[in-house]
């Protein structure tokens, strides 16, 4: 993959003056654009295993357009890339271990899912790493590795434990293996499957309906075919008192003056927008201090030298008193995409809250970031919005909800945060 | 940041130290010098990582000759790593042998566990420490104590798996003080000629009155700004 003058990488900061007096608050706002995918032949080699829940729960529809979903996918894979089919109730069934994409073996494999048939409870931990394993008895070290589990119900067999399975993940990602979750139905428990797949560097799809199973595959395989970088890193240099984290939901890590955020993989003209927040020490006045942001990536797409588009980024604050910094100006787009960030854990938090039966704990979520919000709002008509519609929002999540209405907020909150649109698509340039 | 360039000032602000202090220890030899002198010189990580470690060992009071000769038994790679600047690293076994071991019922790494307070040093840091000073008075070189765990940092393979080899000289070379001594006289380093004593410990209110009087020393003595 070549680098093109379409890849671009903007940090913006809402504030340029912190208080020498207090520890101030900054946030960065970082914004990613990938390349678009050439010519076919470039794309990464795919390695796919597709995980399916086939418990009693699933029987009837979900598990046919399930199987069709997966005849569909399988067919999109080129001769190179590799699948496998791995269905699981209280017992493992690898129903097509890893093979070539190949015609015959596409369809032996659609032969093979016509057989499955629901049954049983769910062992979900193992299902998903049979998968995993499929995958990694033939990793593609180029190439994009990538498990599908898809469930309509909890993990109620083998490891159950949430903490366990994302710790798995974690460790999977880190030798090559992803993962992307699909949940189907009411019944499914989307705090662990969302972090499966933010710790197995995937996605997670919420799925209300059966027949909504088609799409959700569909667009993950299409863009698991259309990776451009992998791996991709922001890396923030900074004076080691200053203390540097992530809003949205990437995983962070470093040690000294150097802090790492992973936000994965990004597809063909995929955008994507990372909040940060630096907290700064106490400074002398008209000090200034600084931050340097770079961007890299395994396939070396934003790490080639020599483009000004992914050049690392230098910024600066200045020790200014109180006075200046009360005047200051500020970025209006990175304070609309802070308040996105927040008010989206609020409604997540929210959601959780409704669900415990908690409902003035809900209300008082979204009650106290809305407040927050409106002061630094002032005169800005997309604040004040995203401000009135959390205090409508107040309303619904303080009355009992009904668990598909839960599952969808989380779920359009999950995906604002990750800068991925209402259906769980990544967002690309328009 | 493979090849970053920093400026003077931004080198000296990123490894919290005044520009004169890295002009000194430029002149002292202590890191390496670059090709173009004077206000277009542009320093990288090795410099960075360099002027952190020495700061460190300064903390640990030694005298910038033993520092030196340490330094000079180092490579790069090694001087990155006891400076604390860990690059995200490749675990050591596969995504198979991985998942055959967690199938077979014996986790190849246990499951995620909380930091433990005594691990929040990197070993090979614990090996170079020659004393074992209160960890406030480390305040003043905030990396040799990671202050804040971000978000999902537990989740990283152990970093320091497998520490780097060091050299012998940076075993310890003296007892540590007993844990029963309940005083003692600390340095801080204010700039390359100015020194504070401070009697530990110190109470909270004290304490935080001696982090203002360093900040704002460390500041009066810095002759040039950018």
């Amino acid at each position: 993959m070549t680098v093109t003058t379409d890849t671009t990488f903007r940090v913006r900061q809402d504030r340029r003056l912190v208080r020498p007096n207090s520890h101030s608050e900054r946030f960065l706002l970082a914004r990613i654009a990938a390349p678009r995918a050439t010519a076919e032949h470039q794309r990464k080699p795919v390695n796919l295993a597709i995980v399916l829940d086939r418990s009693g729960s699933m029987s009837g529809e979900k598990l046919r357009v399930a199987k069709t979903a997966v005849e569909e996918a399988i067919a999109r894979l080129q001769p190179d890339d590799r699948f496998s089919v791995v269905v699981y109730d209280d017992k493992i069934d690898i129903v097509i271990e890893s093979t070539t994409a190949s015609q015959e073996s596409r369809r032996a494999a659609v032969d093979r899912l016509r057989d499955i048939e629901a049954r049983g409870s769910t062992n979900l931990g193992e299902g998903w790493l049979r998968g995993c394993e499929q995958i990694a008895r033939h990793l593609a070290e180029g190439g994009v590795n990538r498990c599908l589990l898809l469930t309509d119900g909890l993990a109620n067999v083998g490891i159950t434990d949430a903490d366990e399975l994302a710790h798995h993940a974690t460790e999977l990602r880190a030798r090559g293996v992803s993962t992307s979750t699909f949940g189907v139905g009411n019944d499914f428990d989307e705090h662990l499957l969302q972090a499966i797949a933010d710790a197995g560097g995937g996605h997670f799809y919420y799925i209300a309906d059966a027949p909504q199973i088609r799409d959700a595959i569909t667009s993950e395989v299409g863009e698991t075919l259309e990776v451009v970088a992998r791996d991709v890193v922001l890396e923030i240099t900074a004076r080691d008192d200053i203390r540097v984290e992530a809003i949205s939901p990437y995983r962070v890590s470093g040690g000294g003056n150097r802090t790492f955020v992973h936000v994965g993989e990004l597809v063909s003209e995929q955008v994507l927008e990372v909040v940060l927040r630096l907290s700064f020490p106490y400074g002398l006045l008209d000090r200034d201090t600084g931050a340097i942001v770079a961007l890299t990536d395994r396939d070396g797409v934003f790490s080639t030298a020599g483009t000004a588009a992914t050049e690392p980024i230098r910024l600066t604050w200045t020790y200014a008193d109180d006075r200046a910094n009360d005047a200051q100006p500020r970025d209006r787009e990175v304070d609309r995409a802070v308040a996105r960030q927040f008010a989206a854990r609020a409604r997540q938090e929210a959601v959780g809250r409704n669900r415990e039966g908690d409902y003035s704990g809900a209300r008082h979520v979204l009650e106290s970031t809305a407040k927050r919000i409106r002061a630094y709002a002032n005169g800005d008509a997309e604040l004040r919005e995203l401000v009135d519609s959390m205090v409508r929002e107040e309303q619904v999540f303080s009355a009992p909800m009904v668990e598909p209405a839960r599952k969808s907020a989380h779920y359009a909150a999950a995906n604002l945060l990750r800068s991925r649109d209402s259906q769980g698509r990544s967002v690309r340039r328009a | 940041m493979p090849d970053g360039r920093y400026a003077l000032n931004q080198l000296a602000d990123l490894a919290s130290v005044t520009p004169r202090t890295v002009r000194y220890y430029l002149a002292q030899g202590l890191l390496p010098a670059v090709g173009q002198s004077g206000p277009g010189a542009k320093y990288d990580d090795r410099h960075l990582a360099r002027l952190r470690l020495i700061r460190r060992l300064q903390a640990e009071h030694l005298p910038l000759a033993e520092i030196r000769r340490r330094l000079d038994g180092l490579s790069d790679g090694d001087i990155r790593e006891l400076a604390g600047a860990s690059e995200p690293s490749a675990p050591d076994d596969s995504a198979l042998e991985y998942l055959r071991g967690v199938l077979a019922g014996t986790p190849a790494t246990q499951p995620r566990r909380l930091p433990q307070p005594g691990l929040s040093v990197p070993p090979p840091m614990r090996a170079l420490a020659v004393t074992d000073a209160p960890v406030a008075a480390s305040r003043y070189e905030p990396s040799s104590v990671p202050e804040f765990s971000p978000p999902g940092v537990a989740d990283e393979p152990a970093p320091y798996a497998s520490p780097p080899m060091v050299p012998p000289s940076f075993l310890p070379s003296m007892p540590a003080p007993s844990p029963m001594e309940r005083s003692q006289w600390d340095r801080i380093e204010l700039s390359p000629d100015v020194e504070l004593h401070i009697r530990r410990p110190l109470g909270r209110a004290q304490q935080k009155q001696v982090d203002r009087l360093v900040a704002i020393a460390r500041e009066l003595l810095e002759e040039e700004r950018p």
